[in-house]
């Protein structure tokens, strides 16, 4: 019997500035238990001595490497962060269950990224337009602290036939550029255009972002469960083992992370 | 392990029994329930006069003591150039475990779904000859009734043997192979016996006390999560201690932790317990959904009484460790009861 907590060894090939504190490492892992991952999917990444963390699959590549969009903030990031190229960290995954693609096939598709959030997100948009034509209308709501918090710029640029990509940031500094709005992502919504009978939603950033978004979304027509949210929560294994991810009955590592509203939004002790 | 056709009854005699442990002691390490000073604990023994096979609970449970360790060791990394990775070998060690009380099954085959895949766990759970035995006794905080997992095991399997005490007998009822190759041999049960049983098993239950109305308990808690009892218990008695779930034979939550080595040339990664009852247990950059001591204390509390569909089963066994151990006898059952009582509107 395998272990599931044993990891399998990574080489950093390359590291992707993406903003001032935000890093994309493209790592090239043994073996191909990473190539075909379901958009959503997370890895538990680590370091010997720093432990682990679970961090999203953040782009569908041609070749072999691994994607993870990264902000040091804690203890295993900080230490990721002063490897270089060549320097070797270790992954287990992928783990839960991803975005529902299939429920979205045929339909409107609304997207909504906060800030880092954006990151598992992006498996989704190339998803949807490698295969344009199985889905109904796809909107990009994105928004962000301020301009230069931003990730995938130039991939957001390119985004824009095929995709209705609406970009806000709380704040403009004093002589950026910015022609894209400011405020709120949810006002954005309303800019947006969907068939909000039949529309699903996929959501992920900071939680109370994703409690206002979904009561917008709700509040616009689309149905609680045709909301699916992706809920961050403290994970140690990523295989339903060691119960710090629960939220409820649920297990938020292998049962989710992502959800539809409706299922978890009456649990104890979330903010959605 | 499991065993699906129906096996012979038996019965054995406690000296025969004994002599039987005290051959298979020679193989195998045996395990079961010693009492000193008091105090009942499941511990190895090297001969079956060491046993105290009339006990009443033990604080640590079986459950913890032969499979869930509180600290596994699950890798090493050796800091060399290539940074490689040693995985922890199985131990192989064969056990005979004896006395183990029917909420105490329930709580193993409980584990059994969450450490399905982990080797170190089922390995030992492979390896390990399970005989349990039917209480006799019905102690203080003793539930296992109204969650059926109690007083007498009506699972059939999980485990090996079964046994019931009937005097200087027991009845002895493999539900494996393993079991009937231990067992096999010996008279055959009567009906009288059998009936002793079932007599035996009513009376015990009707002796139970304490209950908890599991009825529709799930919905009913989901209603009343801003329940005053919650932040009432929490605030005047929880210590946040942790107690509870270090008794409970079911509480599975783990930390996984690096210990670099005093020479920084290898780290070794373990699983430890953990409890929900710390406070950075639910911990993560952006907040903690359970900073109150009350969200925490309920978070204990529906584990084990509500969410049954995490496991299909309540958390629950009924063995009342928690409470018997709690140094301010928080009661879960006391809860349940006062938010059936007096619901919020």
């Amino acid at each position: 019997m395998k272990n599931p907590l044993v990891p399998i060894k990574a080489t950093i090939r390359d590291i992707m500035e993406e903003t001032h504190d935000v890093m994309t490492y493209v790592l090239e892992a043994e073996g191909d238990a990473f190539k075909n991952f379901a958009p959503g999917q997370f890895n538990m990444v680590g370091l010997p001595g720093a432990g682990e963390a679970p961090i999203s699959l953040s782009a569908i590549v041609d070749d072999d490497s691994v994607h993870h969009t990264i902000r040091a903030v804690g203890r295993l990031t900080a230490y990721m962060e002063k490897l270089g190229k060549g320097g070797h960290v270790f992954l287990r995954g992928p783990y839960g269950r991803g975005w529902p693609m299939d429920e979205a096939k045929g339909k409107d598709l609304v997207i909504v990224g906060g800030g880092l959030g954006l990151a598992p997100l992006r498996p989704v948009v190339q998803t949807v337009l490698n295969d344009r034509d199985s889905f109904g209308s796809l909107t990009l709501a994105y928004g962000a602290r301020d301009p230069q918090d931003m990730i995938y710029r130039a991939e957001l640029d390119s985004w824009q036939s095929g995709i209705d990509v609406l970009l806000t940031v709380d704040n403009v500094p004093e002589g950026a550029q910015w022609p894209h709005a400011k405020g709120l992502v949810t006002e954005l919504l309303e800019r947006a255009e969907f068939d909000p009978a039949s529309a699903v939603a996929f959501v992920c950033g900071p939680e109370i972002m994703m409690r206002f978004v979904s009561r917008r979304l709700i509040a616009k027509g689309l149905s609680p469960e045709n909301i699916h949210v992706s809920l961050e929560r403290r994970m140690r294994c990523g295989v339903g083992q060691c119960g710090h991810c629960q939220h409820g009955s649920a297990f938020v590592c292998k049962d989710g992370p992502m959800f539809p509203y409706a299922q978890v939004s009456p649990f104890p002790d979330g903010l959605l | 392990m499991t065993g699906q056709r129906a096996f012979q009854k038996y019965r054995i005699t406690k000296e025969a029994f004994k002599l039987l442990v005290d051959s298979l002691a020679r193989d195998m390490k045996v395990v079961g329930p010693v009492s000193e000073n008091g105090q009942t604990a499941f511990r190895q023994v090297g001969s079956s006069s060491e046993l105290s096979m009339d006990y009443q609970s033990t604080m640590l449970p079986p459950s913890k003591v032969l499979f869930y360790k509180p600290v596994e060791d699950v890798l090493r990394f050796d800091m060399n150039e290539d940074a490689s990775v040693t995985e922890t070998a199985a131990e192989n060690e064969k056990v005979l475990a004896l006395g183990i009380h029917p909420c105490d099954v329930h709580a193993i085959v409980y584990l059994d779904g969450v450490f399905g895949e982990d080797p170190h766990y089922m390995n030992r759970r492979e390896n390990t000859i399970l005989v349990a035995l039917n209480c006799t006794q019905v102690a203080e905080h003793c539930f296992c009734a109204s969650v059926g997992t109690g007083p007498h095991l009506n699972l059939r399997e999980g485990y090996d043997l079964l046994l019931t005490d009937v005097g200087d007998s027991y009845l002895a009822e493999p539900v494996s192979h393993r079991g009937e190759e231990l067992i096999g041999g010996v008279r055959a049960a009567r009906v009288d016996e059998l009936l002793e049983k079932d007599a035996q098993e009513k009376a015990l239950t009707d002796a139970m006390t304490k209950q908890v109305d599991m009825d529709g308990l799930d919905e009913l808690f989901m209603k009343n999560i801003e329940h005053p009892v919650w932040a009432r218990v929490a605030e005047d008695r929880c210590l946040s201690c942790s107690n509870c779930v270090m008794v409970c034979p079911t509480c599975f939550c783990h930390d996984i932790v690096d210990e670099t080595a005093m020479d920084l040339k290898t780290v070794r990664r373990l699983r430890r317990w953990d409890a929900c009852h710390d406070v950075h247990f639910a911990q993560v950059h952006g907040g903690n959904p359970r900073c109150t001591r009350a969200s925490r204390l309920r978070q204990f509390v529906m584990h084990k009484l509500n969410y049954t569909a995490q496991f299909a089963t309540a958390g629950t066994v009924g063995c009342g460790r928690c409470i018997s151990w709690c140094p301010t006898s928080i009661d879960l059952t006391e809860i349940a009861d006062e938010i059936r009582r007096s619901p919020m509107a």
